[in-house]
């Protein structure tokens, strides 16, 4: 004989009975979902942002001694020319080599005198910069010319102040002088998103220094970064070493796995945490409805078809819940900026983060349930209908 | 309770698998020469075999050579998909344990010593060009290993030396 289920209305009506409890349930269920969304997203948009950084035809050339941080790279200035002139497989077109020479600092910004001044990552670059940097864009404003920089849209959370102190026209201030914004450029997600470029010879005369701290080559159809690489490595006495860019972003996502995993571990935490939430509200409901459970076995329901009903009305709250959730993870907290040491990444809630916040909220729901249903099974008939 | 321990801990044990199981290096293991590697690997030890130091001082450009070393100067001495290393001189060591160096063969304790007491090696083909595959997988070689190679000195115009190599014996 097949099992004859309560029927489906009998366990929406049941959380619409109780509504403040179904309330307090929802809204702490909602909170749990929401934090897996919030960590989810941070994890998920660091990836992201180092993902889309690295383009595969370009290498990155920089000093041996700066290990895997450009940022301590000090390469001589005619590393540009010399490689321009003496590798085969660098991308040129309309006699322009695609070559950038850069400057990469860190650096104490100021952007309004009555606050202290942030850590901010600065780059000096050429016309040539824009064609490698392809995820770039400029959205206002114009390149910058003498005392002028162009910043990254993601600037104003690196720096934490708010976007309008970053408008065309307002002055930054950093290594002794003050800088006039030009314009503003997204790149897409990437790194560059929160940096601020300007002239590479201005830069360089600020800070009176001749060198370089990398060179990105741009490579032509058909050449590989291992030809970079070999002549890196032959000519030992330029000190020079060159990794594919996407390889270097992929190294960086490795040097960020400990901040993966412990977000993974949060997101761990706090489900089991909402587990147990659960586990103590549907024990509670299970307790107070000993008569309710025992009249329906009375008139014929089957032990396990109220376990079900019981289950369902969890799956129910929890998927409630997770829905909402999202939605409030996609209003508030998806796009927003988040600082970290190489810049600032956009937190981003896509389908992976959906997938995975809503299926908490499932499993919250399900083992959430599951004691308490089997608990419902062991009471005895007679002694539920006598229940109080 | 359980029941609910058993998911839990399962979810975090493959959390915390699949989380870990990723590999960054691009490059092969190496072990055993594959069938275009095993021409270059040579039975006996070739004879006159001169330290990278005294071969950086002395080799003549197209002379035969002869070098032994360890592959290493770096924490990747190898050129991602060609067949080409660095050498360093036997009288570098190799960081000693007890530093804790996760790649010794990049010699991080001698690190101004490396640009006199290295070479590069490249082996090439009939018409003198880099093999392309991965020295680890053509040869069978790793890092940290001592080798005698055989080929023929090759200087640039500021004096860089780099070795086209014909064969290699593996100590």
């Amino acid at each position: 004989m097949p099992l004859r289920l309560l029927p489906w209305e009998y366990g929406i009506r049941n959380v619409f009975r109780r509504p403040t409890r179904s309330a307090l349930t929802l809204l702490g269920l909602t909170t749990v979902v929401l934090l897996v969304f919030v960590v989810v997203a941070f994890i998920r948009g660091l990836e992201a942002s180092l993902a889309v950084s690295g383009d595969p035809n370009v290498v990155l050339v920089y000093s041996v001694g700066a290990a895997a941080d450009i940022e301590n790279s000090a390469i001589p200035a005619r590393s540009a020319s010399l490689l321009a002139a003496s590798l085969q497989g660098v991308d040129r077109r309309f006699a322009l080599s695609y070559v950038s020479p850069e400057l990469y600092i860190g650096t104490r910004v100021t952007v309004d005198q009555d606050r202290p001044a942030s850590l901010g990552i600065v780059r000096g670059v050429t016309t040539a910069a824009p064609l490698l940097r392809r995820q770039v864009q400029m959205i206002e404003g114009k390149w910058p010319t003498s005392g002028e920089v162009l910043v990254g849209r993601l600037l104003a959370a690196k720096l934490g102040c708010v976007p309008q102190d970053l408008a065309i026209g307002n002055t930054l201030h950093f290594d002794g002088r003050d800088w006039r914004i030009s314009g503003q450029f997204t790149a897409g997600g990437a790194a560059f998103e929160s940096e601020i470029w300007c002239g590479l010879e201005e830069l360089q005369q600020t800070l009176k220094r001749q060198d370089l701290s990398l060179v990105a080559l741009g490579l032509a159809e058909g050449a590989a970064a291992s030809d970079v690489e070999l002549f890196c490595k032959e000519r030992v006495d330029l000190e020079l070493q060159a990794v594919g860019e996407t390889n270097y972003y992929a190294a960086l996502q490795t040097h960020y796995q400990p901040v993966r995993m412990l977000g993974w571990l949060v997101v761990l935490l706090v489900a089991v945490a909402g587990i147990f939430a659960g586990l103590n509200t549907m024990y509670g409901a299970v307790v107070s409805r000993v008569r309710e459970l025992s009249t329906l076995q009375a008139i014929g329901f089957r032990r396990r078809a109220v376990a079900a009903s019981l289950i369902q009305e969890a799956l129910l709250l929890a998927m409630a819940a997770s829905l909402l959730a999202a939605v409030i993870a996609l209003g508030l907290v998806n796009g927003t900026a988040v600082r970290f040491t190489m810049g600032a990444f956009a937190l981003r809630v896509d389908s992976v983060g959906i997938l995975i916040g809503c299926g908490t909220g499932f499993l919250l729901g399900l083992l959430g349930a599951i004691p308490p249903a089997i608990k419902s099974l062991r009471f005895s008939i007679v002694e539920g209908l006598k229940a109080a | 309770m359980l029941h609910i321990l058993r998911p839990a801990s399962f979810l975090f044990l493959a959390l915390i698998t699949f989380s870990g199981c990723g590999n960054n290096s691009n490059a092969p293991s190496g072990q055993t020469p594959s069938a275009t590697g095993a021409a270059y690997v040579l039975k006996s030890e070739p004879s006159g075999a001169q330290g990278i130091k005294a071969a950086l001082e002395a080799a003549k450009e197209n002379n035969e050579i002869v070098v032994v070393g360890r592959i290493g100067g770096a924490v990747n001495p190898w050129v991602d998909g060609q067949a080409a290393f660095t050498l360093v001189d036997l009288e570098l060591k190799p960081c000693p344990d007890s530093e804790g160096c996760p790649s010794p063969w990049d010699y991080c304790c001698d690190v101004d010593l490396l640009p006199k007491a290295m070479v590069m090696v490249k082996f090439v083909d009939a018409q003198g060009k880099t093999i392309p595959q991965h020295a680890k997988s053509l040869l069978g070689v790793k890092e940290s290993q001592m080798l005698v190679v055989h080929g023929r000195a090759k200087r640039d115009e500021t004096g860089n030396l780099s070795i086209l190599a014909d064969g290699v014996f593996v100590k």
